[in-house]
C-alpha cells in the first residue's frame, strides 16, 4: 500500500494515477477525499489531529505501507515584503509542518515493519534562490533539512527518506507564471527544459523500487541543478 | 492494569529491546546520561507498549510535551513509565 498526500490535484494526483496503473494499492489523503476517484481518507496535513486520525485509519487497514509520499503543498509567488501574514503561515504550515506531521505520525507504521520509504517534496526554488519565491523556498528548504536528518533517524530501521525537487511543472502551482519566466528558471537547470508530471512520477517509481535501497537522505532535482 | 503488572510488562519489553544484554530493574533510568536505551531503542519500547495497549483496548500516548520533558517525564525510570502506563490503561 502506498499513501499519498495532496492526492486531489497536481503532482499528488498524478502520482496516485501512476501507481494505480502499476497495480499498487494507493490510499490518497486530501482535504476532500470524497472527490477522489480512488481510495481516500480526508486529511488536512497541517492539522496534527487530522494526520493522527488518518495514520490511525491507515494502521487499521493492516496492510504493509511501502511508501508515504508527501505531495501536499501550496505555493506563494510573491516577494516576501508583499506576502501577507496569513499566506506566510499557510505556506509554512502546509509545506513544512504538514510534511513533518506526516513523517512523525506515519513513521511508527514503517518502523514496526522495518521497511518502507518516505518521499518528500522540495523545489528548484531552494537551490536557485528564486526571486519571488522566498516564503515558498523557506518552507521547502525546511523540508530538505528535515528530510536529510530524518533519514538518519530512520536508517537503523531500514526506512528510507528522500526528497524530490521539481522545477516548474505544469500544475495549478504555476498559475499566472509566463513561459518567459519558466524559461528563465529552466535555463538554469542542467537539462534546460520544462519537465512534466510524468517525469516526476518516473522518479517516484524509481525511489520506491527495491533497487533504490541504497538511497536515503538525498534531494533529487528534476532536470538537475 | 495495576502498576505491578505494568512493571512486569515494561521490564519484559525493555529487556527485549536490549536483546537480553542487560538486566532491567525498577529504578533503571530510561532517559539521560546513564541510560542503556538510546533514543531509537526508546522509540522501539514505546511502539511495543502502543501495541500492548492496543491489544488491551486503550491508547498509550507517549509523545506529548510532558513525556519528553526530562524533569517531569514519564520516562525518568522504569517505575515512572509503568505508573503512567497503568494510569493510561485506566483511562
Amino acid at each position: 500500500m502506498i499513501v499519498v498526500t495532496g492526492a486531489s490535484r497536481g503532482l499528488g494526483e498524478a502520482i496516485c494515477h501512476r501507481l494505480l496503473e502499476k497495480d499498487e494499492r494507493v490510499v490518497g489523503l486530501a482535504r476532500s477525499a470524497n472527490a477522489l476517484e480512488f481510495e481516500g481518507i480526508s486529511c488536512d496535513v497541517g492539522d496534527y489531529q487530522s494526520v493522527k486520525s488518518a495514520a490511525r485509519q491507515i494502521r487499521k487497514i493492516g496492510e504493509r505501507v511501502d511508501a508515504v509520499i508527501n505531495a501536499a503543498g501550496v505555493a506563494s509567488m510573491n516577494l516576501a515584503v508583499t506576502t501577507d501574514e496569513a499566506t506566510v503561515q499557510k505556506v509554512i504550515q502546509t509545506n513544512l509542518v504538514g510534511t513533518i506531521f506526516c513523517c512523525q505520525l506515519f513513521a511508527p507504521i514503517l518502523l514496526r515493519q522495518k521497511s518502507g520509504a518516505f518521499i518528500n517534496f522540495s523545489t528548484i526554488a531552494v537551490a536557485l534562490a528564486l526571486k519571488g519565491e522566498s516564503v515558498y523556498a523557506a518552507s521547502k528548504a525546511g523540508v530538505e533539512a528535515f528530510s536529510k536528518t530524518f533519514a538518519r533517524e530512520m536508517a537503523d530501521f531500514n526506512v528510507k527518506v528522500n526528497c524530490i525537487a521539481p522545477g516548474p511543472i505544469r500544475t495549478d502551482l504555476l498559475r499566472g507564471i509566463t513561459d518567459a519566466q519558466i524559461e528563465k528558471i529552466t535555463s538554469q537547470q542542467v537539462i534546460s527544459r520544462q519537465f512534466e508530471k510524468s517525469d516526476v512520477c518516473d522518479v517516484v517509481e524509481l525511489l520506491i523500487d527495491a533497487k533504490a535501497s541504497s538511497l536515503s537522505g538525498q534531494v533529487f532535482h528534476i532536470g538537475g541543478v | 492494569m495495576n502498576v505491578d503488572e505494568a512493571k512486569v510488562i515494561l521490564i519484559e519489553v525493555i529487556e527485549s529491546a536490549l536483546e537480553g544484554k542487560a538486566t532491567v530493574s525498577e529504578d533503571m533510568q530510561l532517559i539521560g546520561g546513564d541510560t542503556l536505551l538510546d533514543s531509537m531503542k526508546l522509540v522501539e519500547v514505546c511502539l511495543a507498549l502502543e501495541d500492548i495497549a492496543d491489544e488491551r483496548g486503550f491508547e498509550f500516548i507517549w509523545n506529548s510535551e510532558a513525556a519528553m520533558s526530562k524533569s517531569r517525564s514519564m520516562f525518568r525510570t522504569v517505575t515512572t513509565l509503568a505508573e503512567e502506563f497503568s494510569s493510561q490503561s485506566e483511562g
